[in-house]
């Protein structure tokens, strides 16, 4: 079981593309109430299973072999918000389209966030061992139709109503899927970074000559 | 002994434990779906029956649980393969024992529309051709469903293509919910009304944790209640439940008082845990439930109890209504939408969906209302149409249990809506008028009532979900009608036994201070016994006198809901500056402050102010500096659409003020908007189109996962020039580069030397500028602002 208490309204923001912008009255309390709102609503739910490697059904493109490198074993993991999220949201685009887009910056923070919080459970079960960070497919070359396998090998649709739609997209919307490597030895600590990033060349982040934070 | 009969002769009906945790054990292997073994391993699994039967199963399931089309899509067999072989199976491990073989038949694997992408008549095809594949088995089970509208799908495909007795048991989280948001009690009552034979819970919680759930269920239905629950929870790390099968037959026996017929085990039972079960039901007795609920309706998400005055919202309706007409021609769902969302906050509880109007298909509409409406709002609906395919066009997209409005005394419309309303289980409004139309007196008009509630009877329909409608006629016209409205609905409470309902507004017509006879009128209806009074629940004193009866009828118990309809009120409203206070259009606008924006025009109007003054010179240069502002980073997005709200708010003042007038136009012309094939994101869209919106264009919006053909067909039969499209996944880019192909190759969308008469503007977060002149657009707009420039170069 996994609860938010918070989210991490600093992301919101900056999701919403405006880490310089001066907050105004109106703006900050929008803010509250969409904090709050997605907690109210969120009902994060997780699965993940163990795999030894190599393992072929986990496999697509080079990008995972070499995040994978020198691992023993593989987390296949998958998170969500739950639908009731995209409810909320589809509601206030008819009702209030301001809101709608302040809410969808923070269900994506509080996706991250208990995508984090399932990282320190793995964590805390792999104490002494060394781990990767998150790898999803639609990462660098990762097809994105791994998705659905991925799905079937958690049994993610029964046991946490997680499914994707015939273009992989995951759904209840605010949701993840990732693999984690695990090793007896140090690996190589491995950023993220642009690299691999599928939205390499378009993120409205480098444009402003920022980064992600990934 | 059929199913049916096993039900009646026997005690408690004995089901199977999990085929899963079986073929989990033996270490079998199989390449990713578990029912091809019914082909590989025939015997196995004969074997896994044949164990359950010994154990004491009644029924067995067989292993058909994810033999959909969609799920074997990659599997090499077809479903008619394994569901053949997987009830061949079955049926030869229960030869000679009397065990029935049901087909057994879990929910597709996609979400539905609107979480997802699988439409009603998609899950109705998958569940009708494994029915029909299934031929051979006795009885058919739907398990683990979580949403209510697919098992809706799926019981309908049952019962059209065979006549199977039907088992349905949902998965329930510990929240009390399924992950699709459905109750109990909205499941127990839908299922219900359906006309399946048993109803109840399996898997996701072991039987102890299952007993909130089963006991809410039993409230809302006289069926028998079925269990089949996991052996507890499992262990995270190792994946083993933590109930034995001693405590899983002791936890059973504390559900049976709650009308538990039909036992069996899901994920982690074995053979073992039946027995068990088995040695338990013989020393109990079967408990049927009192059901203690009078009569209901409802959503997959919320019930609404008949039991004091509950408040139908009039408002989606297009009679005497322009603007709603216009909705409606223009196939402008939005603006229903927030009808319904404003009537809901007004403190409607169900809502009358009406959309008949003679320049639309209404069967189409009332579908695609109907479906919008239940992808925001979770209030009960009550389908609204005098023509029998719309309604049952309706009540097969309707997830729960809705208001059928209406059937009246006329021979042909009992004959031919009471079979809709008992087929779908619904509920039904009963008009007292026949062919001699509306009787005078208030015998000739409880007359009819009887004989619709007899015919109700007749076929089946429970009198506690016919309500009465006894007629309300405009007192400016008949002044000594009302009277007998009043006399009608008071015999129908008390003689009948039935619930009552009363469309209330039409007294008024023609008076003035209309609110007041209205108000009043209503009052004295509630006091004869009016259930259901159908009023807009935007007045707040009409809303406000139901709410008031209730505490004063004792039945709001401690005043809880007035307390909580009218506390909070006054703090929720945003503190109002004096409307004359200094605030100009600029002011108003660039803060977003949409009251004050409304006003203040209203004001200039007023002052004779020229419409387009205000909008050119006071309107646009403030929207202008708004986007400047975003531009450079000064102002976030929601600022900039709060922004474009206030400014839309002057625009209808501006709007109804010109109507009034001189009837003038002030769209700056139509704009066509989708979300490519394929791709589900559709905020980016929605804000492009609120921008244009407030910007005075014409937003022609297509929706999300949008075909093709249908954006070119709308721009040729509109003559829309202009399309934007929105693309977020790499994977939909190709969608968007067939939709521009596809608006460069029809002919009726080019100039007469074949260059295209269409413009189109092309953006999402995937897309850059280069791209999208690759793949043929006109335009790249990297934002909303972006759009709004574009349009304004192409249509001024």
């Amino acid at each position: 079981m996994i609860t938010l208490e918070k989210l991490n309204r600093n992301e919101a923001v900056r999701y919403l593309g405006g880490a310089g912008i001066q907050m105004n009255e109106q703006m900050e309390s929008l803010m509250s109430e969409c904090e709050k709102e997605v907690l109210e609503k969120a009902s994060p739910k997780f699965r993940y299973i163990e795999l030894d490697l190599p393992c072929d059904a986990i496999m697509g493109g080079n990008d995972i072999v070499n995040h994978l490198e020198g691992c023993e074993k593989a987390i296949l993991m998958c998170a969500t918000l739950g639908a009731d999220i995209d409810k909320l949201i589809r509601i206030s685009q008819i009702s209030d389209m301001a809101k709608a887009v302040v809410l969808d910056s923070f269900s994506s923070v509080a996706i991250e966030q208990v995508c984090n919080k399932v990282d320190e459970i793995i964590a805390e079960k792999y104490d002494g061992c060394y781990m990767t960070f998150r790898f999803s497919p639609g990462y660098g070359d990762y097809p994105l139709s791994l998705q659905q396998d991925f799905l079937r090998m958690l049994d993610a649709p029964r046991k946490i109503g997680l499914t994707t739609n015939d273009n992989f997209l995951l759904m209840p919307s605010k949701s993840v899927t990732a693999v984690m490597g695990i090793s007896k030895n140090p690996i190589e600590k491995k950023k993220r970074g642009c690299a691999i990033c599928n939205m390499r060349g378009k993120c409205k982040y480098r444009r402003n000559g920022e980064h992600c934070g990934f | 002994m059929d199913f049916r009969q096993l039900l009646k002769n026997k005690e408690f009906v004995l089901l199977d434990g999990a085929m899963g945790t079986l073929i989990q054990k033996s270490g079998v292997e199989y390449d990713s779906v578990p029912e091809t073994l019914n082909i590989t391993h025939p015997k196995l699994i004969e074997s896994f029956h044949r164990a359950y039967v010994q154990a004491g199963a009644d029924v067995v399931y067989a292993n058909t649980f994810g033999a959909n089309a969609y799920k074997l899509k990659e599997s090499g067999y077809t479903v008619e393969e394994i569901i053949g072989a997987g009830v061949s199976n079955a049926k030869e491990a229960v030869k000679g024992t009397g065990a029935l073989v049901a087909l057994d038949l879990g929910p597709i694997g996609q979400l539905m529309e609107p979480a997802g992408a699988m439409t009603f008549e998609q899950a109705y095809d998958y569940y009708k051709q494994q029915i029909i594949a299934g031929k051979d088995a006795d009885l058919i089970v739907f398990e683990t469903m979580t949403d209510l509208f697919e098992l809706k799908a799926a019981v309908l495909a049952a019962k059209e293509n065979s006549d199977k007795p039907i088992i349905t048991t949902m998965s329930f989280e510990a929240s009390g919910r399924t992950f699709t948001g459905v109750l109990p009690a909205c499941a127990a009552v839908t299922l219900t009304g359906l006309g399946v034979d048993a109803v109840g819970v399996n898997c996701s919680l072991g039987p102890a944790e299952l007993e909130p759930i089963i006991a809410e269920m039993s409230r809302y239905t006289e069926l028998p209640l079925v269990i089949k629950a996991n052996a507890g929870l499992p262990d995270p790390s190792s994946n083993e439940y933590d109930v034995f099968p001693d405590d899983f037959a002791e936890s059973v026996q504390k559900l049976l008082k709650y009308g538990v017929k039909i036992i069996g085990g899901c994920c982690g039972t074995t053979p073992e845990y039946i027995e068990k079960v088995r040695k338990m039901t013989e020393e109990n007795k079967y408990q049927p439930q009192k059901k203690s609920v009078d009569t209901t309706v409802c959503s997959a998400s919320t019930i609404v109890e008949i039991n004091g005055p509950r408040i139908i919202g009039e408002r989606i309706n297009p009679t005497g209504k322009k603007l709603f007409k216009q909705a409606l021609v223009d196939n402008n769902i939005d603006y229903i939408l927030t009808q319904a969302l404003s009537q809901v906050s007004g403190g409607a509880e169900i809502l009358d969906v009406n959309v008949g109007h003679p320049e639309i298909d209404e069967k189409l509409m009332m579908v695609r209302v109907l479906k919008a409406i239940q992808s925001v709002c979770d209030a009960p609906l009550q389908i609204d149409s005098t023509k029998p395919d719309v309604l049952e066009a309706g009540l097969r997209h309707y997830n729960g249990k809705p208001i059928v409005n209406s059937v009246n005394g006329e021979e042909a419309s009992l004959n031919a809506v009471l079979p809709l309303v008992k087929k779908y289980g619904a509920s039904v409004v009963g008009l007292t008028l026949d062919e001699g139309g509306i009787p005078k007196s208030a015998d000739g008009r409880f007359a009819i009532a009887k004989r619709i509630v007899e015919r109700a009877e007749a076929i089946g329909i429970d009198r506690r979900d016919v309500y009465i409608d006894c007629l309300t006629l405009t007192v400016s016209a008949e002044q000594e009608a009302c009277r007998e409205t009043l006399n009608a609905l008071h015999r129908v409470k008390t003689e009948l036994g039935c619930k009552t309902c009363l469309g209330v507004s039409n007294i008024s017509f023609g008076l003035p201070n209309r609110e007041l006879v209205t108000r009043t009128f209503l009052t004295m209806a509630l006091e004869q016994g009016l259930d259901l009074p159908i009023v807009n629940p935007n007045i707040d004193s009409i809303t406000g006198a139901v709410r008031a009866y209730r505490v004063l009828a004792n039945i709001d118990k401690n005043s809880i809901e007035f307390i909580n309809a009218y506390n909070d009120s006054a703090p929720s409203q945003p503190v109002k500056k004096s409307a004359d206070s200094d605030i100009d259009i600029f002011t108003a606008v660039y803060s977003g402050l949409k009251s004050e924006g409304a006003t203040v025009t209203r004001k200039l109007l007023d002052e004779n102010t020229d419409a387009m003054k205000i909008v050119n010179e006071m309107l646009i240069p403030a929207l202008d500096k708004v986007g400047e502002d975003f531009e450079k980073n000064k102002i976030f997005l929601p600022q900039l659409i709060q922004s474009a709200n206030t400014a839309q708010e002057c625009f209808e003042v501006i709007k109804a003020h010109l109507s009034k007038t001189n009837g003038d136009s002030v769209s700056k012309g139509k704009i066509i908007l989708a979300t490519v094939k394929g791709d589900i994101h559709d905020i980016g869209k929605n804000i492009v189109k609120v921008l244009l919106d407030n910007y005075g264009y014409t937003v022609v919006d297509l929706g999300r996962d949008v075909d093709p053909q249908l954006i070119v067909d709308t721009a040729v039969e509109q003559n829309i020039k202009m399309i934007g499209l929105s693309a977020l996944m790499t994977t939909t880019l190709k969608s968007m580069e067939d939709t521009i192909k596809l608006v460069r190759e029809t002919k009726e969308l080019q100039n007469e030397d074949g260059s295209s008469k269409c413009v189109v503007f092309v953006g999402g977060a995937v897309l850059t500028k280069e791209y999208a002149m690759k793949i043929g657009a006109d335009y790249y707009c990297k934002d909303a602002k972006e759009s709004v420039d574009t349009a304004k170069l192409i249509l001024g």
